[in-house]
């Protein structure tokens, strides 16, 4: 994609920059994105479940590195 | 007209109304109408549970010195909340009759049984299975899968211990349930016991009876809807976001139109799985007809959109609508939220009415029950039956040219999926972006139509005003419906809509600001999402800590207060729009109201301006940030006269 769009927008400091507008691609997907595709192994499946839902199934800790305690 | 009633917001259903009006159709527009509210029935203070009865219990009047009570002696807060309970047991077990019929079929399946049925989603199989304590490593798929239809069963019946989801909550959650002994044993006792508790001459204070309520509340959220959700997403896929359209629009002049109507998805699968049978397009073609356009109506149509980008031709009060259009060849109805008016409207037109279920039929209405170990056959009768009745069109047909692209199927995987990835899937970003502000917090915004307000007008006022403010709305059922219609389901909608942060952040990730999770049965998506947040940490330990409300602008379902009790009871703020079913006794509001914010630290509200009922939400958010100490509470955007005549 070449033609970008730019916003103009105030910096913590009250300096007036250009940043990046959104950008996404015109038109509609064929149809819904299956993420869970690659994951085509027992084993895949599994070590996904134990990181990807670690709140519940995770042995490693507690939800993210910044939870000590478990909730 | 001076005196003319706004009906709608939605121009396609304003057409509609219009040409039945010409052509002299009832509908529920026309019935309210002619029948108000009885203004003591309205406020839940009469009793008719004993043939002593009924007793009218309207509020005293001024001077007047000793409260009205019935004729067994019974108060007034007594009255209020048997009725109050008895509509959450209804609606727990709406939602847990579903659940059940899904976890019989999810059995059959395992076995080999259902026609046309399969396990679709493994990783949602071991995922389930994992919460059910079930052993995976080598067995077989179909092992797994029976053991686990087994489980799910028994936790209908079970008679003691505690149901399984529970412990997906947050232990602090679950120490409030536990210390307040309102941890649900099995899903129909619960029901049951609200049921005996409430006959003549049991259980005569308020306090206890609303804690059985809330027991069996309880039983529907963590328990009948979510086994419901779970299950039809291993055997019909967990939803991935799919593109849809919305609105009468969707049907077609030269298509065999068929609406599929209801709650329970098994047949609408099916129905899609024989659509797409080269056999049956060709004898639509032969027929005279294009091809076949399946359509939903209501939670059915938010089931096949999610899984399949079936198009979804409207919600709750455009159900005999669709039928006006005389397009319509065939629509089913299995259970919930059919209008019985449709029989009469279908007579109006060609339309065959079909009910499916061996819980429902509607007189006059042709029955064709499906059975999961016939259910293909069913679906093609089904068929059939439509193509053979596309040549019996009465009259030219007029569809409204209004529909909308949207984007659906938000589930709570697919969540924390986008937000961080294959390998790095977390609730991460989305806490970071509360935690920075560029989010002020997360409303679940849900719930049905209801002909006393304008169709539709309550969730998109309150829905902008939300999301105007960078609150991140989740949504189900009717007012999903009603939040596509309005171009709120689009990535695009964020830049139109949303505040400054919010819109970053959804197009950082590609998301409309409003995200579409589901059926009503599916509330128990956003308990999950909402559990997950918890866990992820930054944001407190309880789901009463997070910044998050709960609303159902325009309710009117027995389902929809189960739904909005076991929110509260899980520490979530939730404002229901009107009507209010406890206004007839002081005590049981106040106790809904105020006294449970010290037991469950979630209070319910009512609010009939959907704007301020945003606002009382957004003030709450802001309470709980500041309490998180999460900056000071930043202005709030309010809506001039002028951005609310845009909202229409
Ligand atoms: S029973 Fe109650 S709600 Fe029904 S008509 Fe009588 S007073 Fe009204
Ligand atoms: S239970 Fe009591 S209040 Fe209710 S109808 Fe019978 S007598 Fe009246």
């Amino acid at each position: 994609m070449s033609d970008y769009t730019y916003d103009e927008k105030e910096r913590f400091d009250g300096v007036t920059i250009k940043v990046l507008g959104p950008t996404y691609e015109e038109g509609k997907p064929e149809g819904g994105h299956d993420w869970k595709s690659g994951l085509d192994t027992r084993e895949k499946a599994l070590d996904y479940l134990r990181t990807a839902l670690r709140y519940w199934y995770g042995a490693e800790g507690f939800g993210s590195e910044k939870r000590k305690k478990e909730a | 007209m001076a005196d003319e009633l706004i009906r709608s917001i939605d121009k396609a259903t304003l057409e509609m109304l219009e040409k039945a009006e010409k052509e002299q159709v009832s509908t529920v527009f026309s019935r309210a109408d002619q029948i108000k509210p009885c203004p003591i029935g309205v406020e839940e203070s009469c009793c008719k549970i004993c043939a002593m009865g009924p007793c009218r219990m309207p509020r005293s009047k001024k001077g007047e010195e000793k409260a009205r009570m019935g004729v067994c002696g019974a108060t007034v807060e007594t009255v209020v909340a048997r009725n109050f309970a008895r509509k959450i047991a209804a609606g727990s077990a709406s939602h847990s009759d579903h659940a059940r019929e899904v976890t019989e079929t999810f059995l059959k399946a395992a076995q080999g049984q259902a026609q046309g049925f399969t396990i679709k989603d493994e990783i949602k199989l071991f995922e389930v299975a994992l919460d059910f304590g079930i052993e995976i490593e080598d067995r077989s798929v179909t092992d797994i899968a029976i053991e686990l239809g087994q489980k799910a069963l028994e936790e209908f019946g079970k008679q003691h211990g505690e149901l399984t989801y529970i412990r997906k909550a947050p232990l602090k959650r679950q120490e409030i349930w536990k210390k307040q002994g309102v941890i649900p044993r099995g899903i129909d006792r619960e029901v049951v016991e609200i049921m005996h508790r409430t006959h003549m001459g049991v259980d005569q204070d308020y306090v206890h009876i609303l804690e059985q309520a809330t027991r069996c509340a309880l039983a529907d959220g963590w328990g009948g809807s979510m086994i419901s959700t779970d299950l039809q997403d291993i055997m019909f896929g967990t939803p991935v976001p799919v593109v849809g359209t919305i609105n009468l629009g969707v049907l077609k002049e030269d298509e065999v139109n068929i609406v599929v109507h209801g709650h329970e998805p098994l047949l609408p699968e099916l129905l899609v799985t024989a659509s797409r049978d080269p056999e049956i397009k060709k004898l639509a073609e032969k027929a005279g007809a294009k091809g076949i356009n399946l359509a939903g109506m209501c939670c059915s149509a938010n089931e096949v959109l999610m899984r399949h980008g079936i198009p979804c031709a409207g919600n709750f009060l455009q159900q005999e609508l669709a039928l006006v259009t005389g397009a319509v060849e065939l629509m089913t109805v299995d259970v919930q939220c059919q209008m019985q008016g449709l029989q009469d409207v279908a007579a109006c037109f060609h339309t065959k009415l079909v009910s499916t279920s061996d819980r429902a039929k509607i007189q006059g209405a042709t029955h064709m029950e499906f059975h999961p170990d016939t259910g293909l056959d069913t679906a093609k009768k089904i068929l059939r039956l439509a193509i053979e009745n596309f040549p019996n069109r009465r009259g030219p047909v007029q569809i409204p040219d209004h529909k909308e692209d949207i984007v659906a199927g938000f589930s709570h995987e697919t969540i924390n999926y986008l937000l961080g990835g294959l390998f790095r899937a977390s609730y991460r970003p989305l806490n970071d972006n509360i935690v920075n502000g560029r989010i002020r917090g997360v409303a679940g915004v849900v719930g049905c139509n209801n002909v006393r307000t304008v169709h539709d007008s309550a969730h998109i006022a309150m829905i902008k005003e939300l999301i105007k403010n960078d609150v991140l709305v989740l949504t189900t059922g009717c007012a999903a419906m009603a939040c596509g219609k309005a171009g709120l389901l689009t990535p695009e909608a964020a830049r139109a809509f949303a505040g400054e942060g919010l819109a970053e952040v959804c197009e950082a990730v590609g998301i409309p600001p409003v995200l579409h999770m589901g059926a009503c049965v599916d509330n128990s998506r956003i308990l999950v999402a909402a559990s997950a947040m918890v866990k992820e940490g930054g944001l407190g330990d309880d789901l009463s800590d997070l910044p998050v409300a709960g609303a159902a602008p325009e309710w009117m379902s027995e389902k929809a207060l189960a739904i909005g009790q076991y929110f509260v009871a899980s520490g979530i703020f939730t404002v229901f729009g009107s009507p209010w079913p406890t206004l007839g006794s002081d005590k049981v509001t106040r106790h809904l109201f105020e006294e449970y914010e010290e037991i469950y630290k979630g209070t319910w509200a009512f609010e009939a301006d959907p704007v301020k009922a945003a606002q009382r939400m957004i003030a709450h958010i802001d309470t709980k940030r500041k309490a998180l100490g999460l900056e000071k509470a930043r202005e709030r955007v309010l809506f001039d006269m002028a951005m609310r005549r845009n909202l229409t």
